[in-house]
């Protein structure tokens, strides 16, 4: 494997009596796209977060080109994830009333970016995700796929190191689902990010460079997981 | 009709702590709501209460045949007014008086309960000797409000009291001339006490177009929370009546629970309300209350228009399943709105000059004016919001002023509603700081006792004057006729102070028959009516403020739980709470100055007609006003912080 990007070692989460992460072991390569299937409950949403810095694991350490993240502050988790991660969920991620362009431009402007200048660098996505000519409609007006890229477009503006993305096509059909997928696996890959993909779809999965498979909160050989 | 309600109480109660925090901001909005609209109806209640209580006093000649003669004057004790009502029956059949078992005998007198105290505990040289001996007390019915100080006194008919002509008091209702009767007046009578309902009228005016605002602020506010779940209601395939029913049973009944809290917490404030000094004194707390009809009118009324507010609301979601998942640009806010606000203003700036001096149809011009004013206000504010988000977000460099600029660009309409109580209370507060007489000097009371008599009889008058002032520290003078309009001859000047002046008073009883001495410094009616009026805009502003504060303070709450989801994804992407928070303030606090500020001046426009003298009180109160105004925003909205750490702290937002 190539040079190790995030690593995460004897990761442990609990809920009260439940152990959503029982021990695991993860690393991704630098520019890899790794998949998490699972059956639903398994713990991979739980594990994405530990690996990004939103969640502290209860035991184990999470490390970003060797630097610990989990014993971070509050405060400087969330600066690591602005500026270091990016993000894209199932749904409700654009701020309704700005349009694209500029909820793209969002996390530029957070780092102390000007607008104007921000607002520049996020329309230079627009083009090669196919989205042309909408930089100025406010996601209310975008299908759900077009609002997929836009985010897409969120997460690697800051040319982050790692994408996680939580179930990023859940919410729609399965042929815009998978194009969506492409775009983000190449965008990622074209930009020399590291991808995080939790997913149900083995299509998806089949088009990142490995997958995990998590049960009951522990990871498992996928070869043995098939059912 | 049974599944509409099951289905509601499942959504109610399923709506997890969140959803439930939801409906108690709701039913606390309209708990505050429907309290301070029981205070307005109660208010205007009690005033009419007095009003009525007053009427007996006021004798209307009989018919036909008389059965008693009634006179009326107004002494005074240390500088508090007596009313006296001098009565005789003429053979038998006379009524009975309200607040009394029978009709007073000749040579006694009946007191109201704090008179016969004052009677009592002042040597009877300053008070009690004014009056045949104590023979009972009055009852409530007698009288307009527990402090008052009334006496009833019995005499033959054929009293030197009850055969003068009394002075003209130029229809103030001060006194009244002996008068034949047959039986006592009821209702409202008293030109003053109409004066006082005309206020009350204006002021419920005041308070209660805020308290709408507010009320369909909180109305739409369960909607708005309800929006996702009832399109997904809709996607399922219920047909459009049964979301609207389920709505309309919502939110009518967490109306309902949230009127009768609000009726509570009015009845747990009346007694501090009825403290409140209007016209010489506190209130019977029982009248403050509105009567059965009137409270069971406001605690049905109130969930009806929270439903029809709803109902309102829903339009959206009813028409179009996807009407609310998918949100398109808004509509432009039209500049028609500007135009309107601007014709109110045009139009009053023509006709407000001539209204002061048009009596009762001027009163009732201002009012449809003021009615118009608040319209005005409510369609140009959403104008001006999105004017200034349009600014923000032209100017905006960085993330904070962008993201609020948009919001307020994106929903006027709610951006407005968070800031609406305030502006439509600096309204008031300008409308009323013109309105705040500079309070009467009590230093400045002098000794003078003027006693009004036909200059024919001066002499005669001031010699008899002057032989029952003997020993006191008094002057008696008689003044040319022709100086001065009135008909005060004989002037009398007392040093010493209020005790010797009631000494005075006392000692001069019967000199003049029927009429009660009068000092300039005792006709005080104009002063106490401006206090009153003070005292008043005072309530008012206080009620205002409470509703601002309490609309801010909801809004906002529930502008952060609307968006819960994108705020807590936000701050997963790592977005900084602080820019949260900022932008947040920001699209309040920017509007409310601008808002604030206009709608100040623009009550100060309307009140500039009527305009009592702008003092040193005035300019406190504005200030006092814009201080407490901004602190309440403020504060509101502090309140609302905790609430966005705790939405955005769950690090797994999922759909609700
Ligand atoms: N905030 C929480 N509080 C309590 N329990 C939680 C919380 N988040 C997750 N869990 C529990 O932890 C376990 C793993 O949850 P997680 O969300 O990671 O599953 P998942 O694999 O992402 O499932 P899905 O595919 O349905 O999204 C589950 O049993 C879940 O109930
Ligand atoms: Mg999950």
């Amino acid at each position: 494997m190539t040079e190790v990007v995030l690593s995460g070692t004897g990761l442990v989460k609990r809920f009260g009596a439940t152990v959503a992460l029982d021990g695991v072991d993860l690393s991704v390569g630098r520019g890899e796209a790794l998949a998490i299937m699972g059956p639903s409950g398994s713990g991979k949403s739980t594990l994405l977060h530990c690996l990004a810095g939103i969640m502290k694991p209860d035991a184990g350490e999470v490390r970003l080109l060797g630097q610990r993240v989990d014993a971070l502050g509050e405060r400087r988790r969330s600066e690591l994830r602005r500026t270091r991660f990016g993000f894209v969920f199932q749904f409700g991620q654009l701020l309704p009333e700005l349009p694209a362009d500029e909820n793209v431009a969002l996390p530029l402007m957070l780092g102390g970016t000007p607008r104007r200048e921000a607002v520049r660098a996020a329309r230079v996505w627009f083009g090669p995700l196919g989205l042309g000519g909408i930089e100025s409609r406010r996601p209310g007006e975008l299908s759900g796929g077009q609002a997929q890229r836009v985010a897409i477009a969120r997460a690697l503006v800051t040319r982050p190191a790692v994408v996680f993305a939580d179930e990023p096509t859940g919410a729609l059909d399965q042929n815009t689902g998978h194009e969506t997928m492409r775009l983000l696996v190449e965008a990622t890959k074209h930009n020399g990010a590291s991808l995080v993909v939790v997913t149900h779809d083995v299509d998806v999965a089949n088009w990142c460079d490995r997958r995990v498979e998590v049960r009951d909160g522990r990871l498992v050989d996928p070869a043995r997981a098939e059912v | 009709m049974g599944t509409v309600l099951d289905l509601t109480w499942r959504l109610l109660r399923g709506g997890g702590r969140r959803g439930m925090l939801g409906s108690l901001l709701t039913a606390a909005a309209v708990a505050v709501s429907t309290g301070l609209l029981l205070f307005a109806v109660g208010a205007n209640h009690a005033f009419g209460v007095r009003a009525d209580a007053d009427a007996w006093r006021h004798p209307k000649a009989a018919a036909g045949a008389a059965t008693a003669v009634e006179a009326l004057s107004t002494d005074h004790v240390r500088g508090r007014a007596v009313a006296v009502v001098d009565l005789a029956a003429l053979g038998g059949g006379a009524p009975t008086p309200p607040g009394m078992p029978r009709f007073p005998r000749p040579g006694e007198t009946w007191a109201s309960p704090e008179l016969a105290k004052l009677m009592r505990s002042l040597p009877a040289d300053q008070l009690a000797g004014r009056f045949p001996p104590l023979a009972g007390t009055l009852g409530r019915d007698a009288l307009v409000h527990p402090g008052e100080l009334v006496a009833v006194v019995g005499r033959t008919a054929d009293d030197p009291a009850l055969t003068g002509k009394r002075p003209d008091d130029f229809g103030l209702g001060l006194t009244a001339t002996p008068t034949r009767i047959a039986a006592f007046q009821t209702g409202a009578v008293s030109p003053l006490s109409e004066t006082y309902r005309m206020l009350m009228l204006v002021a419920s005016v005041l308070m209660v177009v805020p308290l709408l605002v507010f009320g369909g602020a909180a109305a739409r506010l369960t909607v708005a929370r309800r929006d996702q779940r009832l399109a997904a209601l809709r996607l399922v395939g219920a047909t459009p009546g049964q979301v609207v029913a389920v709505t309309v049973a919502e939110a009518v009944l967490t109306a309902a629970a949230g009127a009768v809290a609000g009726a509570a917490l009015y009845g747990l404030t009346v007694p501090a309300v009825a403290r409140i000094e209007i016209g010489g004194g506190a209130w019977y707390p029982a009248d403050l209350w509105p009567g059965p009809q009137a409270l069971l009118g406001v605690l049905l009324a109130v969930p009806v228009l929270v439903g029809i507010s709803a109902v309102v609301g829903l339009r959206r979601v009813v028409v179009s399943p996807l009407g609310v998942a998918r949100r398109e640009t808004p509509p432009r806010m039209r500049a028609v709105r500007a135009v309107a606000f601007a014709v109110i203003l045009v139009a009053f700036g023509a006709v407000g000059g001539s209204l002061s001096g048009m009596g009762r149809t001027g009163i009732t011009v201002l009012l449809v004016f003021l009615g118009l004013a608040f319209v005005g206000i409510n369609l140009v504010g959403p104008w001006v919001v999105a004017l200034i988000g349009r600014v923000a977000v032209g100017t905006a460099r960085g993330p904070v002023r962008l993201l609020a600029g948009r919001r307020l660009l994106d929903d006027p309409r709610a951006a407005w509603r968070t800031v609406a109580g305030i502006a439509l209370t600096g309204f008031v507060a300008g409308f009323l700081s013109l309105l705040n007489p500079p309070a009467g000097d009590p230093a400045a009371r002098t000794g003078r006792i003027g006693l009004s008599v036909s200059p024919a009889r001066a002499e005669a008058v001031a010699d008899r004057a002057r032989e029952r002032l003997a020993g006191l520290p008094a002057t008696i003078r008689v003044e040319r006729p022709g100086r001065g309009a009135d008909d005060v001859p004989v002037v009398i000047t007392v040093t010493g102070g209020p005790a010797e002046v009631d000494r005075a008073r006392t000692a001069l009883t019967g000199v003049l028959p029927g009429r009660t001495t009068a000092t300039s410094d005792d006709d005080r009616s104009g002063d106490a009516l401006l206090a009153d009026v003070r005292t008043g805009a005072l309530t008012v502003l206080a009620v205002s403020f409470l509703i601002a504060t309490t609309s801010a303070g909801i809004t906002g709450a529930s502008a952060v739980l609307d968006r819960r989801q994108t705020y807590a994804m936000l701050r997963l992407a790592g977005t900084p709470l602080e820019v949260l928070d900022r932008a947040r303030r920001q699209e309040t606090l920017i509007p409310l100055a601008v808002l604030g500020g206009g709608s100040l001046a623009t009550g100060l426009f309307f009140a500039a007609p009527f305009a009592l003298g702008f003092g040193v009180g005035g300019a406190l109160t504005l200030l006092a006003c814009v201080v407490v105004g901004v602190a309440g925003i403020v504060g509101a909205s502090a309140l609302s912080r905790p609430l966005l750490r705790a939405v955005t702290t769950d690090p797994a937002p999922r759909p609700d």
